[in-house]
């Protein structure tokens, strides 16, 4: 079952990584989902699918309330992002989801109403949880054609969505990038076939090397901090994309 | 290697109420489809009536009735459908709050006791299906209603059809012509009762 492991704590501020699941069917992708709190409040990011919900739901339960839960943040509209939506509904219906105005009447296909739903524009938006201001950044065509990335300038943690995301084998269940190379040849065919645009991914790499980041956290795979920060971006950047094969 | 364990029991199939109301829209189609039929019948006994003359004139009158019984039946089935196509709504939100229930259930089993806002969202859930299968029950009574009147519709229909036949052994030389007629008449109303006993039977709530 997922555990929710925190990556950073300074007082009332943390950030937790519910993250490998185990017990998850093999035809499952698996994904990592992101908590911030910041005293009373907290926002989750990239719920996850139907299917994993009893896990997430309950790693999270063990570490903070879900009562608390004032937000969800979804990088895009895909099923293993944001399929759970109903069901977090379901448990507080007053929850808001932050998501790109492209998904804004997609996702109501997953659950929500009208007032759920806080569009991000196409440059991104301030997002205010407790104390904290956070940014949701542009990372559009990385693969979504509405994509926000979510950063912390406090803990100066990025939530990067799909970009730095590894299909790491059943054996590799660390929660953090160990050996950069060894780990990196795991994200080469993801990133070549699900990022289609060589310029979207150019601007992407410019705009998040202004922003200083000590962690860089996907939603797949493990997380990349300190020095292999920057070297996921420059790996990144040299990367040709939009690729079938090769 | 061990076939990966599932995180999740299924929940319960509920997909007989759906089921149920693609096999009542089906019956509704094969009956509006026999009405059609028994509207062509009773036009060209009206005509075979005409040239029968004198001799065929109640089966005439007769045939006239089973046209406009026709355009009822079609009338009466027109809103059964109308009906059947409401309840396609309130059957897929009471499966899905019944996935969601499941699935919170297991959520809620995995998180152990005490987790805050727990119970509030189980009763909320609760009302929430109690109120969808409470629109769904009072659907399936109008539904069964609607069925029992359409059926005291067609009695009506199969004592024209038996009345026709009557008629028919006085039509002089074209007896044997309106007799025809009329025992078509009689096999595709019984069709019709048929159909109607299926739609009887069917529920769309399952105990």
């Amino acid at each position: 079952m997922k555990q929710a492991h925190c990556i950073y704590q300074d007082d009332e501020h943390r950030w937790l990584a519910i993250a490998r699941d185990p017990s998850k069917p093999g035809y499952i992708i698996d994904t990592n989902e992101y908590v911030i709190v910041d005293g009373n409040e907290a926002l989750l990011c990239d719920p996850g699918g139907i299917e994993i919900f009893p896990s997430v739901f309950s790693a999270l339960s063990a570490e903070c309330d879900p009562t608390t839960l004032a937000g969800i943040f979804a990088s895009h509209q895909d099923p293993d992002i944001i399929s759970s939506l109903a069901l977090w509904l379901e448990f507080k219906p007053d929850l808001k989801c932050y998501t790109s105005w492209l998904w804004q009447s997609f996702l109501p296909h997953f659950g929500g109403t009208d007032s759920t739903f806080v569009p991000i524009p196409d440059p991104g938006m301030t997002i205010k949880l407790g104390g904290l201001e956070l940014q949701a950044i542009p990372a559009h065509y990385l693969h979504s054609s509405g994509n926000h990335h979510l950063y912390d300038p406090k803990s100066k943690i990025l939530f990067s969505g799909d970009v730095g995301a590894a299909l790491l084998p059943p054996d590799q269940n660390n929660l953090y990038v160990e050996d950069f190379s060894r780990h990196i040849r795991h994200a080469e065919g993801f990133h070549k076939r699900w990022m289609g645009s060589d310029k979207a991914k150019r601007d992407w790499c410019e705009r998040v090397s202004r922003l200083d980041i000590d962690m860089l956290v996907p939603q797949h795979g493990a997380i990349y901090q300190g020095a292999d920060v920057q070297r996921f971006i420059n790996w990144f950047a040299a990367l040709e994309v939009g690729v079938l094969r090769g | 290697m061990n076939a990966p364990e599932r995180n999740l029991k299924p929940p319960p199939r509920r997909s007989g109420e759906l089921a149920g109301i693609v096999l009542v829209n089906e019956e509704i189609k094969a009956i509006v489809a026999t009405a059609f039929r028994i509207n062509l019948m009773a036009l060209n006994a009206i005509f075979l009536a005409k040239r029968a003359g004198n001799a065929a004139l109640g089966f005439g009158v007769l045939s006239n009735e089973l046209r406009r019984f026709a355009q009822d039946l079609t009338r009466r089935m027109s809103s059964l459908r109308d009906m059947t196509s409401g309840s396609v709504g309130s059957v897929t939100g009471v499966v899905q709050q019944q996935r969601n229930t499941a699935i919170l259930t297991e959520a809620f089993r995995l998180s152990g006791e005490g987790v805050p806002g727990v119970r509030e969202a189980r009763k909320r859930g609760a009302l929430r299906l109690a109120e969808q299968q409470a629109s769904l029950r009072a659907l399936d009574l109008r539904l069964r209603a609607a069925v029992e009147e359409t059926q005291q519709l067609v009695e009506l229909g199969g004592v024209l059809a038996r009345s026709a036949k009557i008629e028919a052994a006085y039509g002089g030389g074209f007896s044997p012509a309106l007799m025809q007629v009329s025992t078509d008449f009689a096999e595709v109303i019984a069709q019709i009762k048929r159909s109607l006993e299926v739609l009887g039977k069917e529920r769309l709530v399952k105990d």
